[in-house]
C-alpha cells in the first residue's frame, strides 16, 4: 500500500540537488523560483521534498543545543570510535553466512571489548546455604538448591537466577547498575538489598533495604520499596504486600515463622530435604511459632514434635512423614 | 529419500525460534558479553523475522543462523553505536554549566535527533559524510566546509547532495518499515 506513492529514485535525487544548491551561497532568486516550480509540478516531488524536511529536522533539534558545534564533533567522535572498531574487526573475522542485504552484510563483526566479561556459574546442592562474595564487593547467599549466572562487564552487572532463591546485597556503584534477571523479568537494584525466588511461572521479589524496580518480559513495570514483596509473572505484577526480614533469615541458617500453616512450612522444609517428607492432611493447619535450624531439618522437625500434637515417623532414612499424636495410650 | 526435491522446502518462523533462539541468545552474550542485552536483542531479532520474514524463507538450519547471525551483528553496531553516541552526549552535558542544560523532554528529543544523525552518517562514504556533517551539523557554508577539506566547494555541494539523498532514503526505508508495522 505504501509502496505506489513512495518518490522514485529520480525525484528523491533532485530533490537533494535542490537543498545542496539552495543551501549554498550561490542561490539566488531565480533558484528558488525554480524550484518552488519543481515543487507545484508533482506530488511525487512534494513527498521527495517531504524526505530532505524530515531528515534536516534532525539537524535543526541539533542546532537547538547549548553548543551545537561542539556537540557535533562530540558525535562525530563517536561515530569514528564505532568505524575504527568496526574496520579493525572487519580484517579478523571472516564472516560466514548470508547477507540480509549488501549494506548490512559489512557490518558482521563482534565487539571484543564489550566482550571482556567475568561469567561464572554458582549453584547449591539441595539442604545446602552458601554465601559468595561478587568482584565488585556485592554479595549474594544462594539457598538450597539454587543455581545463578554470573555476568559483569562493562556496563552492567548482572545475575541469572535459573533456580531457587537468593539473597543480595549489593555494592553501590553508580556506572553500573546492577541487574537480576529471571525468565519472567528483570529486576534493578537501587542501592540495596532484596530476595528473590523463582516459583515455578512466577518469581518472587521481597525487599529489605532500598528500592527495586522490576520489568517484566511484557513490559509491565514498578519500583518495590524496602519492605514490600510481591510477585511477577512474564505478563504482570501482583499487588505489593509488606515483607519483614524473617523472609532473609534463611541466609544465617535460620528459619522464622510466625503464625504459618504447618503445611506451609512443610513446603518450606521440603526444599531442603531431598527424600520424601510426608504430612498428614489432619495437622496440616496447625500454626507454628518460631525460629528454626534450616541447615538440620531434623532438628527442626523434633522441635516441631515438641511444640504441637504431632509425632514424626522415620519410616527409611528418606522416607519421614508428619503424623497426628497417637490417642493418648 | 528427499534428495529429489527441486525446490528445497522451507522452514517455518517457529521451528526456527524454536531451534536457534537459545542459539542466538548465547551467541549474542558472547559478543555482548551482558545477559540482559542479549536476551533483548534475541528477542527483538524475531520479532523482526516474524514482522518481515526473509524473502525466500529458509532451506536450511544453516541458512536460518546465517541470516540471524548477520541481523545479530547488525543489532549489536547499533546497540553500541547508540551507547557511543549517549556517551558523547552527556559528555557534552558535562562539559556545560548545568543551570544551562535542557529539561529531561528537551535531552531525549536531542538523544533522538542525535542517534538518527549518527545511523545516517554512519552509512555515507567517508568524504561525503564529512563534507555533508560540516554543511547540515556545523551549518559551515561550502566555502568553509571547502578549505577544511581542502577540495572545491563545487565538489562541497556534490558531496552535500550525495549525503543527503543517502540520509533521504534512509527516512524512506524507515517510514517504508513503520508503515508495514517494523519498529
Amino acid at each position: 500500500m505504501g509502496h505506489a506513492s513512495e518518490p522514485s529514485h529520480e525525484s528523491l535525487e533532485q530533490a537533494a540537488e535542490w537543498y545542496a544548491l539552495l543551501r549554498s551561497e550561490e542561490a539566488d532568486a531565480g533558484d528558488r523560483e525554480r524550484w518552488q516550480a519543481w515543487m507545484a509540478a508533482a506530488v511525487e516531488h512534494r513527498r521527495a521534498w517531504g524526505y530532505v524536511e524530515s531528515v534536516s529536522r534532525h539537524f535543526a533539534t541539533l542546532q537547538t543545543t547549548p553548543d551545537p558545534r561542539g556537540t557535533a564533533e562530540e558525535l562525530w567522535k563517536a561515530n569514528d570510535r564505532v568505524m575504527q572498531r568496526r574496520r579493525a574487526l572487519g580484517s579478523l573475522v571472516a564472516v560466514v553466512g548470508i547477507g540480509l542485504a549488501g549494506w548490512l552484510t559489512w557490518r558482521s563483526t563482534p565487539l571484543p571489548y564489550l566482550t571482556r566479561t567475568r561469567n561464572a556459574d554458582y549453584r547449591t546442592a539441595t539442604g545446602e546455604i552458601r554465601e559468595i562474595a561478587l568482584p565488585d564487593g556485592s554479595r549474594v547467599w544462594l539457598n538450597t538448591a539454587t543455581a545463578i549466572h554470573e555476568a559483569y562487564d562493562a556496563r552492567y552487572r548482572t545475575l541469572s537466577l535459573i533456580e531457587g532463591e537468593i539473597l543480595i546485597d549489593t555494592a553501590s556503584d553508580p556506572s553500573r547498575p546492577f541487574v537480576v534477571e529471571t525468565p519472567q523479568g528483570r529486576l534493578r537494584a537501587l542501592g540495596t538489598r532484596f530476595t528473590v525466588r523463582r516459583r515455578g511461572e512466577s518469581s518472587e521479589l521481597s525487599v529489605h533495604a532500598g528500592a527495586v524496580e522490576i520489568a517484566t518480559q511484557s513490559g509491565a513495570w514498578n519500583v518495590v520499596p524496602a519492605g514490600r514483596r510481591t510477585r511477577f509473572t512474564h505478563d504482570g505484577i501482583a499487588p505489593l504486600a509488606p515483607t519483614d526480614s524473617a523472609r532473609e533469615a534463611w541466609s544465617r541458617g535460620v528459619l522464622i515463622v510466625e503464625d504459618m500453616r504447618l503445611g506451609e512450612l512443610v513446603e518450606e522444609l521440603r526444599r531442603y530435604r531431598s527424600g520424601h517428607l510426608g504430612l498428614s492432611p489432619t495437622v496440616a493447619d496447625l500454626k507454628v511459632f518460631g525460629s528454626f535450624p534450616i541447615d538440620d531439618t531434623d532438628a527442626t522437625l523434633d522441635m516441631l514434635a515438641s511444640a504441637l500434637p504431632i509425632r514424626i515417623q522415620r519410616r527409611l532414612p528418606w522416607w519421614v512423614s508428619i503424623e497426628p499424636q497417637a490417642d493418648s495410650d | 529419500m528427499q534428495t529429489l526435491g527441486a525446490t528445497a522446502p522451507t522452514i517455518s518462523i517457529e521451528t526456527v525460534y524454536g531451534q536457534h533462539h537459545d542459539w542466538l541468545r548465547s551467541w549474542l552474550c558472547r559478543r555482548l558479553g551482558n545477559a540482559s542485552d542479549a536476551a533483548d536483542l534475541a528477542h527483538d531479532a524475531f520479532l523482526r523475522l516474524m514482522l518481515k520474514p526473509a524473502s525466500r524463507g529458509f532451506a536450511s538450519h544453516g541458512e536460518a543462523r546465517g541470516y540471524l547471525r548477520t541481523m545479530a551483528n547488525g543489532m549489536c553496531i547499533n546497540l553500541w553505536r547508540r551507547r557511543e553516541v549517549e556517551r558523547a552526549w552527556l559528555d557534552t552535558l558535562a562539559a556545560r554549566p548545568q543551570e544551562h542544560a535542557p529539561s529531561a523532554e528537551r535531552q531525549a528529543m536531542i538523544l533522538e535527533a542525535l542517534n538518527e544523525i549518527s545511523a545516517m552518517l554512519l552509512e555515507l562514504p567517508p568524504k561525503a559524510a564529512r563534507a555533508f556533517f560540516l554543511a547540515a551539523a556545523c551549518q559551515l557554508t561550502d566555502r568553509e566546509a571547502a578549505e577544511e577539506l581542502g577540495i572545491s566547494p563545487r565538489m562541497v555541494r556534490k558531496y552535500v547532495a550525495r549525503g543527503m539523498l543517502r540520509c533521504m532514503q534512509l527516512q524512506a526505508r524507515e517510514t517504508l518499515d513503520a508503515l508495514h508495522g517494523t519498529d
